[in-house]
C-alpha cells in the first residue's frame, strides 16, 4: 500500500481548557483533493494551524503524519521544509519585508533544510516571473512589502504564488475563496489546478460549495463539533449546500 | 526657602572635580563640586541618573599612540578622524570641502552638564566648510585610544547656502572603559540638504555621550540619524533650531540596548520661526535585562505659526526584563499649528513570527526579518547603497549578538 501523504489519526486539540478538535481521522493518499465542508467554529481552521504547526494548541491526543513520519515535535518551519504549506485564510501583512526577499529566503530556507544548494538569482527571477503572470501578479506588486496594501483578491493570489515557488508535497487551503470575486475565483482554482499531480495531495477547507466547483474534489469530508462526521464524494459537496449542515450535526447527536 | 544641604560627592565626580582643575577651569569644577552630576531630579536626566551610572571616571586622555581597526569604514567616503581629542592630518579634500581646525569646541553655551564638559575639556575641533555638491559621503572617524581615558572631541561643520553633502560619523576606539564627550555644531545655510548620522561603535565597557546641535537656515532640508549600537552606557542628545522659514528636518533614531547597559536619546527640536516642519521618527530595541530612554520635546515658539510637527516612539522588546522609556513632549506656544505625537511598545508578533516560520524560514531568521522590517522605514530614506549597506551591517551585528 502507498504511504499517505497525510495521515491523521484521532486528532484531539484542545485550546484554553476548551476541546477543539474531538478524534479527526484523515487519509489523504498522493494525488487526491479532499475537501473539509462545516459551518463556522466546526474547528476547520483549527485543523490547519494544527497542521501548519501554530503554537498555542494543545494536543491531548492522537498524531498527525506526513509521507508516514509524525510531524507534531516540528517546528512549523521544519513541517514546510518537509513539504506541507498552508494557504491562510487571512494572509498576514509584514511591513519592512519586500515580498521577494521573501519569497527567496522562503524558498532558500527550505531548499537549505533539506540540503540542496541555493537559488541563483536568475533562476528565482525566472520562477516568479512564470508563476507570476499565470496568477496575474506584477513585479510593482512584488516589490511592495509582504501583503501590506494588498486587496483581498491579491493576497489569496499572493499565496498561491508562494504555494507554486514553494512545491510541496502537501497544500493546505484554508478558506482560500473567502474574499474573492468571481474573476478572482477562477485564476485561483486555476493556479491550484495547474498544481494537481499524482506525488501532491490537497486539502481544500472551505464553507460553500462554490470553490469547489473549480476545485473538483475526489473526496468531500463533513465537519462538525471538532471530528468528521460523514464523508463521500463530490456529490456529498452539493447534498451538503441543499440540505443544511443541521441534518449532518443531528446524525451526531 | 530652599535649603542647601552639601552634596555627597561620588569616586568620580571627585576625580571629575580634580580634572576640571588641572585644566584650569575652576568654574566648572566648582558647579560640579555644589551641585554633582545630575540626578534623577533634574527633569532632563530623570530616566539617566548620571550620578549613579557613572561608575568612575578615567584619567584625562593622552594623545593617541596607535589606532585600533576602524569599526566602521564606509566604503567611498572621504575619511577624516579625531583620535584623543585630537584632529588628525587627513588627504586631500574632495571638491567642494574646506578641512580646518580651531581651538575649544564648537558648541553654544546652552546649560547642560554633557555641554559645560565638553567645553571644558575639548581642546580643538574640527571645522568643516561644505560648498556646492559633495559627491562623497564624509566619514568623521572619532576614536579613544589606548588605556581608559575621559576624552573629549568636537566638530564644526557649516553647509554653504545650496550645498548637499552627506556626514557619517562613528565613533569607536579601543577596547576600554572609556568616558567619551563628543560634540557637534552643524549649521545648514539656505537650501542646504545634508544627511547627519551618527554610529555610537563604542566598546562595551565605554561610556558615550554626544551632543550634536543643529542650526537650520530658511529653505534648508535636514535629515539626521543617531544610532546606539555601542557603550555600557550612552546618552545622544540632539537640540535642534530652525531659524528660517520653509526649513524642514527629519529627526531619527535608533535606540539598541543590550543586557545591563542603559542607552539614552534626548531630543530638543525648537520651531523659533513660522512655516517649518519637522518629522520625529525613534525606535528602541531592548533586550536581555537593559534599559533604552527616549526624551524628545518639540517646541514652537509663540509667533511660529503653521508649524507641522509629528513625532513617533516605537519600542521592541525582545525580553520580558527589558525597559524602554518613552517621554515625549510639545510644547506650543503659537496657536496655529499642526503637531502630534505616539508613542508604542510591544513584542515581535507572534502571528507574523508563525507566517514566516510556515514558510519553511527558521525562528532565528523570521526574527531577523521582521526586526529589519521594522527599522526599514529609518535605513530606507538614506541616499547610497554602500552607506545603507554600512548602516544595515551595524544592525544586523547587533541582532546576531543575541538571538534568543
Amino acid at each position: 500500500m502507498t504511504t499517505p501523504i497525510l495521515e491523521v489519526r484521532d486528532l484531539h486539540v484542545r485550546v484554553e481548557d476548551k476541546d477543539i478538535l474531538k478524534g479527526v481521522n484523515l487519509v489523504l493518499p498522493p494525488g487526491e483533493v479532499h475537501a473539509i465542508m462545516g459551518r463556522n467554529g466546526s474547528g476547520k481552521s483549527t485543523l490547519s494551524y494544527v497542521l501548519a504547526g501554530k503554537e498555542d494548541y494543545e494536543i491531548t491526543g492522537g498524531d498527525i503524519l506526513l509521507d508516514g513520519e509524525s510531524i507534531l515535535e516540528m517546528e512549523p518551519d521544519e513541517r514546510a521544509a518537509a513539504g506541507l504549506f498552508l494557504a491562510f485564510q487571512y494572509p498576514v501583512e509584514v511591513p519592512g519585508v519586500a515580498t521577494m526577499t521573501f519569497l527567496k529566503a522562503a524558498i532558500n530556507a527550505q531548499r537549505k533544510a533539506r540540503g540542496e544548494a541555493e537559488v541563483t538569482t536568475p533562476e528565482f527571477m525566472r520562477l516568479v516571473k512564470d508563476a507570476g503572470s499565470r496568477l496575474n501578479i506584477d513585479s510593482a506588486m512584488l516589490k511592495r512589502p509582504l501583503n501590506v496594501g494588498f486587496s483581498g483578491g491579491e493576497k489569496k493570489r499572493a499565496e498561491i504564488l508562494q504555494m507554486e515557488l514553494l512545491q510541496p508535497k502537501l497544500c493546505v487551503m484554508d478558506e482560500t475563496d473567502s474574499g474573492l470575486d468571481i474573476d478572482a475565483l477562477q485564476v485561483v482554482a486555476n493556479g491550484v489546478n495547474s498544481m494537481r499531480s499524482s506525488e501532491r495531495s490537497m486539502l481544500v477547507i472551505t464553507h460553500y460549495q462554490r470553490l469547489l466547483n473549480h476545485i473538483v474534489p475526489d473526496v468531500v469530508h463533513v465537519f462538525s463539533d471538532g471530528k468528521v462526521v460523514e464523508s463521500g464524494d463530490k456529490s456529498l459537496a452539493l447534498e451538503l449546500e441543499a440540505k443544511g449542515y443541521a441534518a449532518y450535526e443531528k446524525d451526531v447527536a | 526657602m530652599r535649603q542647601t544641604m552639601p552634596v555627597r560627592l561620588s569616586t568620580a565626580e571627585e576625580t571629575l572635580i580634580e580634572q576640571l582643575k588641572s585644566l584650569g577651569n575652576e568654574a566648572e569644577a566648582e558647579r560640579i563640586s555644589v551641585a554633582g552630576l545630575p540626578t534623577r531630579r533634574v527633569e532632563s536626566y530623570h530616566y539617566t541618573d548620571l550620578k549613579t551610572l557613572l561608575k568612575a571616571m578615567p584619567p584625562l586622555a593622552a594623545p593617541a599612540n596607535e589606532a585600533s581597526a576602524p569599526a566602521l569604514r564606509v566604503p567611498g567616503a572621504y575619511q577624516l578622524m579625531i583620535a584623543n581629542g585630537a584632529v588628525q592630518s587627513a588627504g586631500t579634500a574632495p571638491a567642494g570641502v574646506i578641512v580646518e581646525t580651531s581651538e575649544g569646541t564648537s558648541l553654544s553655551t546652552r546649560d547642560d552638564v554633557l555641554v559645560h564638559l565638553n567645553g571644558a575639556m575639548a581642546k580643538q575641533s574640527l571645522n568643516l566648510t561644505l560648498e556646492g555638491t559633495v559627491d562623497c559621503p564624509l566619514q568623521i572617524d572619532r576614536r579613544i585610544e589606548g588605556a581608559a581615558a575621559h576624552s573629549a572631541s568636537s566638530a564644526r561643520v557649516f553647509v554653504a547656502d545650496n550645498a548637499k553633502a552627506t556626514i557619517i560619523e562613528t565613533c569607536s576606539g579601543s577596547k576600554a572603559a572609556h568616558v567619551g564627550n563628543h560634540a557637534s555644531y552643524v549649521s545648514l545655510g539656505k537650501n542646504a540638504t545634508l544627511t547627519h548620522i551618527t554610529v555610537d561603535l563604542s566598546a562595551e565597557e565605554a561610556t558615550h555621550f554626544s551632543t550634536t546641535e543643529y542650526e537650520l537656515a530658511e529653505g534648508s532640508k535636514l535629515r539626521s540619524l543617531v544610532i546606539h549600537a555601542g557603550a555600557d552606557l550612552a546618552r545622544s542628545q540632539v537640540f535642534a533650531r530652525f531659524a528660517g522659514e520653509g526649513a524642514h528636518a527629519d529627526f531619527t533614531g535608533l535606540n539598541m540596548v543590550d543586557d545591563g547597559q542603559h542607552r539614552d536619546i534626548t531630543l530638543d527640536v525648537h520651531h523659533a520661526v513660522p512655516n517649518t516642519t519637522s518629522k520625529e521618527t525613534f525606535k528602541q530595541i531592548a533586550r536581555g535585562r537593559s534599559k533604552a530612554v527616549f526624551q524628545g520635546r518639540i517646541v514652537v515658539a509663540r509667533d511660529a505659526q503653521k508649524v507641522d510637527g509629528k513625532m513617533m516612539m516605537q519600542g521592541l522588546m525582545l525580553s520580558d526584563e527589558a525597559q524602554i522609556l518613552s517621554k515625549p513632549e510639545l510644547e506650543i506656544y503659537a496657536d496655529d499649528v499642526v503637531c502630534g505625537h505616539g508613542s508604542t511598545c510591544g513584542h515581535i508578533d507572534e502571528v507574523s513570527m508563525f507566517y514566516l516560520m510556515s514558510r519553511g524560514i527558521p525562528k532565528a531568521e523570521a526574527q531577523v526579518m521582521l526586526v529589519r522590517g521594522f527599522l526599514e522605514e529609518l535605513i530606507e530614506p538614506i541616499e547610497g547603497d554602500e552607506l545603507r549597506e554600512a548602516l544595515n551591517g551595524v544592525i544586523e551585528g547587533w541582532l546576531q549578538g543575541g538571538i534568543q
